[in-house]
């Protein structure tokens, strides 16, 4: 490699990071400002104290936990039923799957709002838990994307029809065999997608908002319309809470690779 | 009785026809191969026995009852795959405790099972081994126990050494063979090696085509081949062409040598007919016993220590033969004309 390439190499990447990091230091350093002429933790402090904002974060964690949940019972066995029985069907499946990156989370809530309004024949929307099942459904939808291929790609890894006859053999129903074969293999894959559902929740606005559920990124959006520094140090906890979902993902992964060492 | 019967078994994908009018009956504590080249039916007879495919045609049954509907999980059948198989979420000791569990046996019942079985394959010491912890053929004696241990009433065994090393493969089936005599368990074994077949079966079943073409004792496969596949892929044949000169008498001609058979022809004077001879056979020493002659000029001859490995024409024929090194006896030089003894028993008439 000659000397050109190589500082161009180094150039490149220096440049890409100064464009990456640069706005968020900015943000980060004006997030501790909210204290005239020194650096301070107030703004964090004030927003941490906000009993809304414990309100909105533990609803949405919630949310994000019924998410992962639905995702969970929805994928695992929809992906291990393709991969064993209708291999033919993946790409329609995964076309499927990507629809949510396609359709924007607007459409889809006004498609939910016309469909399950009061005066529909299933009124989801007009119950606090229906709507709250609603909201669930809503984001089990768009983190479908992300689940789906985590799944697959975590079943890619073993060899799911051989350990499927393995079981069978023994005497095994489909219960037992997602249950105690297929999804404790694919546990770091679920894990990975569980995360990327959760910081995908965490942050999601448009559906929460016209659902009008108390959820966090409703509140991140008011807040930012109303005061001068604590949306900056929201943002960066939104940031830091996003970054650990894909700093645990790695973890998992590694984890993942440790376990499934060939003989 | 047999044990287990396979009935008019037909399966087809599709259009395409892989087995036909497959019958066979086993019975209990036989252990029998299935021998073949790649895609002549062999491991989807296995599969069908199984439960994983459905036969298209046909009944299976084991100890009397109709096996052919039922689910692969209500059969009570054992079966080693060729990748192991080993659930790798679970240690070994979980691995052979699965199906005793998945039955709602008894906890202490599943550890002196779990342990008996270990002991049976010599590898109580790694029970708490992972699966990508251990070798290929500690991982395959695992899945053994495994599909031993809810004493099936079958065992499927679908080509289990194939991804091993050769010295493996010999020790494992030797003792996959032992155990399996210990427990007395009816055993189909698939492979396409047929060392390991002649080696461990009771019967050998050639598959060819999705056809049994002979069901037999690997020493009936291996000196009377039915057919020509069967002779032709069961160890090495010589395929030496003759003519019928007279039917009545056994007498047929290899170029202008006559040769009178050890077994009768049902062709007419002057049809083609084809013998084969198996390398062993014959033998040039001084000495050698046999009452027919067939003589060749040697057109290669190599020396493999204990065997010299001889090649001779015989009228246009190749003639292949081994026979043991005598110190006293110089290997013969290319272009020497030998007169090889053979017993015309050992002439087969080949049919098919």
């Amino acid at each position: 490699m000659s000397l050109w390439t190589r500082i161009a190499g180094w150039g490149a990447l220096i440049f890409g990071l100064l464009y990456f990091f640069v706005p968020l230091g900015g943000l980060f350093e004006f997030s501790l400002k909210a204290r005239r002429g020194v650096y301070s933790f107030d703004a964090y402090a004030k927003v941490l104290a906000d009993p809304q904002f414990q309100q909105t974060f533990t609803y949405s964690v919630v949310m994000a936990l019924v998410t992962i949940a639905i995702g969970v019972v929805l994928v695992v066995p929809t992906a291990f039923w393709v991969r064993l029985k209708m291999p033919w069907a993946r790409p329609y499946v995964e076309f499927l799957t990507l629809m949510p990156l396609v359709i924007p989370a607007i459409v889809i809530v006004f498609g939910y709002i016309r469909l399950y309004n009061t005066s529909s024949f299933l009124p989801l929307t007009g119950s606090v838990m229906g709507t709250n099942l609603l909201l669930a459904f809503g984001y089990t939808i768009l983190a479908l994307p992300y689940m789906y291929r985590a799944v697959d790609t975590g079943l890619r890894t073993i060899d799911v029809a051989t350990l499927t006859e393995a079981a069978q053999s023994l005497g095994a129903g489909w219960v037992t065999i997602l249950g105690r074969v297929i999804l404790p293999n694919v546990i770091p894959a679920v894990l990975s997608g569980a995360f990327l559902t959760f910081a995908i929740v965490i942050g999601e606005f448009t559906l929460a908002a016209l659902l009008d559920r108390p959820a966090f990124g409703p509140y991140l959006q008011r807040i930012g319309a109303n005061k001068a520094y604590e949306p900056f140090a929201l943002s960066v906890i939104a940031f830091g809470i996003t970054w650990g979902c894909l700093v645990l993902i790695q973890l998992v992964s590694r984890l993942q690779k440790t376990a499934q060492r060939p003989a | 009785m047999a044990f287990l019967t396979l009935t008019n078994i037909e399966k087809s994908f599709g259009a395409v026809k892989v087995v036909h009018d497959f019958d066979m009956s086993i019975d209990k504590g036989e252990f029998v191969s299935f021998l073949g080249p790649s895609g002549c039916g062999k491991t989807t007879i296995l599969r069908m026995v199984a439960g994983f495919e459905t036969p298209s045609g046909g009944t299976i049954t084991i100890d009397g009852k109709d096996q052919s509907r039922l689910k692969p999980n209500q059969r009570n059948i054992g079966m080693v795959f060729q990748a192991y198989a080993l659930f790798p979420n679970m240690n070994v000791f979980d691995n052979v405790a699965f199906g005793l569990k998945v039955a709602g046996k008894p906890r202490d019942e599943i550890q002196v099972r779990v342990t008996e079985m270990l002991k049976l394959i010599h590898l109580e010491h790694l029970a708490d081994r992972y699966p990508y912890q251990m070798s290929g053929g500690q991982q395959q004696r695992v899945a053994l126990a495994r599909a031993l241990a809810p004493k099936p009433q079958v065992l499927l065994l679908d080509e289990p050494l194939s991804a091993l090393d050769a010295k493996i493969r010999v020790s494992l089936r030797e003792e996959i063979r032992h155990i399996q005599r210990q427990l007395g368990i009816t055993t189909i074994f698939v492979t396409h090696d047929q060392e390991e077949a002649l080696s461990i079966s009771d019967r050998v079943v050639v598959m060819n085509a999705g056809r049994a073409d002979q069901i037999g004792t690997p020493f009936e496969i291996y000196n009377r081949p039915a057919t020509r596949f069967v002779a032709s892929f069961v160890g090495t044949l010589n395929l030496i062409e003759a003519k019928v000169v007279d039917a009545q008498k056994s007498t047929v001609a290899i170029g202008d040598q006559m040769i009178v058979l050890g077994e009768k022809i049902d062709l007419a004077a002057g049809s083609a007919v084809q013998l084969a001879m198996r390398p062993e056979a014959g033998s040039i020493l001084p000495g050698a016993t046999g009452n027919t002659t067939l003589t060749g000029q040697v057109v290669s001859s190599h020396f493999l220590g204990s065997v010299i490995r001889t090649r001779m024409d015989v009228a246009g024929n190749t003639v292949s033969f081994d026979m043991f090194n005598d110190p006293n006896m110089a290997p013969p030089a290319i272009g020497d004309t030998v007169a090889l003894k053979i017993d015309s028993a050992d002439l087969i008439i080949l049919q098919a």
